[in-house]
């Protein structure tokens, strides 16, 4: 097992260093100068303030240098200041991560739910169940999740007026108001990636079922209720924590448009709210933390892949 | 329903039944005779708007996607034909980008472009030019082994030839299948985009932008959010139902 982690953290490795060359170019390839961008937030600018602007800025060495120490001072979790607000980017970044992180988190647990029981329920029903899930699932993965928000906040708007669909409690508050405010946006995230969770899962039972071991069991005598929760469940769950672990991804992007429709102050509205005013070593920090979360989650998934499976082992 | 959308591309504008800037006194009112969506707040029509705003997200999208299409196709051709470093390199690069999620990958590259028509092509073609080279990749690693390639490399066709005639042909099933799905994921990001304010610029109209702004009165008028959510939804729909008839035909398996 800890071989296993390790042989996964080693792959992860020149993946972060190319996601932090990625972060790093997509900021300093922009047009014009990043001195004048940081200048520009300061009235009245002179070349000579311009030039003392580089130097602080560790802008006159060649690029691979600025590289360096751009990298090393992301290690000691510096990340620059914010144009905006001139705080630390760090500081900008972490509150608004774990909102961020909650929210897909809700998302990822209801995605799994829905997903997980519409899947079983098409897979052992079979009939019209099947076809009314299959249908829905169809339907659903075309939705993109800012439609599904859309489309709640008019709905509730439109029939349930007194309910309050904006506001936000943060968790040190009341955690019942919190997670109840984040479920909405959570519903919406969670509607498109619960009908591919649900397909994969209809696919992975209906495989499992054929298999010899589950014939033993029902020629065993088994109760139904056994082989579902012992045999069935448990060796499905491999694909399906794939896809789970894939989507992932696709939550933490579908994020950005979901909270600045609902007003949740996570980091998809702080990076909207950056690029809005042009805050870019706040999109910086957020690109890079995002890519880094996402390269963990997924070397996270392949572990608990080869605990779910024993069959899986890396050499 | 692919049909609905060619139309919208090809003949929009004489579609239309008003120009998308023209105004009228009556704002924000419902379905009528004379309106068939209703209007906006500023009085424009509704139907006239989806449809020319329908062009401008589709024409993007699907330039979008063909470039994505082609330089992806070339990487993936190269990584799987010649293998070794050459794949190795260009697969890394490829699993750097992955880390990213397509969308908020987006949100950076047109925050750091700025939000033009060409910008936003170029921004949604380097999404996912990554999906498209590992799609093409594998197909090839198997397709080189076979026989025929053996036979043409032994009659001495060049190495060019040979990936471009005779290898390529073999891949195009996956590709077009890959193709039609990705024109569904790319038509989510640029809507998203626009709904987000980083589209085309305004005024002229386009499906993620008209949703935004429809959402200001849609108390009044839920009809200037449900056409513009009804059409983004129909496009995705096709593209999908398209890759899926696509898949079918070819008997291509679902792997990625």
């Amino acid at each position: 097992m800890r071989r296993l982690v390790l042989v996964r953290l080693a792959w992860a490795i020149p993946i972060l260093f190319g996601v932090s060359i990625v972060s790093f170019l997509l900021v300093r390839a922009l047009p014009g100068d990043f001195a004048e961008q940081v200048a520009g937030t300061m009235p009245g600018a002179t070349p000579e303030m311009l030039d003392q602007q580089r130097k602080n800025l560790g802008l006159d060495g060649p690029i691979w240098q600025q590289y360096w120490s751009w990298l090393t001072s992301a290690f000691g979790g510096d990340l620059g200041t914010s144009f905006a607000t001139n705080r630390p980017v760090t500081t900008e970044l972490f509150g608004r991560l774990a909102v961020t992180a909650e929210l897909t988190l809700i998302a990822a647990i209801l995605a799994l739910l829905l997903g997980g029981t519409t899947g079983l329920i098409s897979a052992r029903l079979r009939g019209k169940a099947e076809w009314i899930v299959r249908g829905l699932n169809g339907f659903l993965v075309a939705v993109p999740n800012f439609v599904v928000a859309t489309l709640i906040v008019l709905l509730a708007g439109l029939y349930l007026p007194q309910l309050s669909v904006f506001g936000f409690t943060p968790i040190s508050e009341d955690l019942l108001a919190n997670i109840g405010s984040l479920l909405l946006p959570a519903l919406s995230l969670a509607l498109a990636i619960s009908a591919t969770i649900s397909e994969n899962t209809r696919a992975a039972v209906l495989e499992v079922s054929s298999q010899d071991f589950v014939m033993v069991a029902r020629a065993k005598g088994l109760r139904r209720g056994n082989i579902l929760r012992r045999y069935l469940i448990k060796n499905s769950m491999t694909p399906v924590i794939t896809v789970a672990g894939l989507e992932y991804a696709s939550l933490l992007g579908g994020s950005i448009v979901v909270e600045s429709i609902f007003n949740i102050p996570g980091m998809g509205q702080l990076l909207f709210d950056s690029v809005t005013s042009r805050d870019y070593p706040v999109i910086q920090g957020i690109v890079l933390l995002v890519a880094v979360v996402v390269v963990l989650v997924n070397v996270a998934v392949d572990i608990a892949y080869a605990r779910v499976d024993a069959r899986v082992s890396y050499e | 329903m692919a049909f609905v959308l060619l139309a919208i591309v090809v003949a929009g504008p004489w579609l239309a039944p008003y120009p998308a800037e023209l105004t009228s006194p009556q704002s924000l009112a419902g379905p009528s005779a004379e309106h068939l969506l209703g209007t906006d707040s500023i009085g424009r029509d509704v139907l006239s708007r989806m449809i020319i705003g329908g062009r401008a997200t589709l024409s993007i999208t699907v330039i979008a996607v063909v470039l994505a299409l082609l330089i992806g196709a070339i990487l993936g051709l190269l990584a799987g034909y010649l293998g070794g470093a050459v794949d190795q390199a260009i697969m890394r690069v490829l699993d750097v980008l992955f880390a990213f999620p397509a969308f908020l990958l987006a949100v950076a590259v047109v925050a750091a472009l700025g939000p033009t028509i060409p910008n936003l092509i170029l921004t949604i073609a380097i999404v996912y030019t990554p999906s498209m080279a590992r799609v093409v990749r594998g197909p090839v690693l198997s397709v080189k082994r076979w026989d025929h390639v053996e036979a043409a490399r032994s009659v001495g066709l060049s190495e060019f030839r040979i990936a471009t005639r005779h290898i390529l042909p073999m891949v195009v099933s996956p590709i077009l299948v890959e193709t039609s799905l990705m024109l569904s994921r790319a038509i989510f990001t640029i809507t998203a985009l626009s709904f987000l304010g980083l589209g085309p610029p305004p005024p002229d109209p386009n499906w993620g932008g008209e949703l935004s702004s429809g959402r200001q009165f849609m108390e009044l008028a839920p009809m200037n959010v449900i056409a513009p959510a009804a059409a983004i939804v129909f496009a995705t729909l096709t593209f999908i139902v398209l890759a899926n008839g696509l898949r079918d035909r070819f008997d291509v398996a679902g792997q990625r």
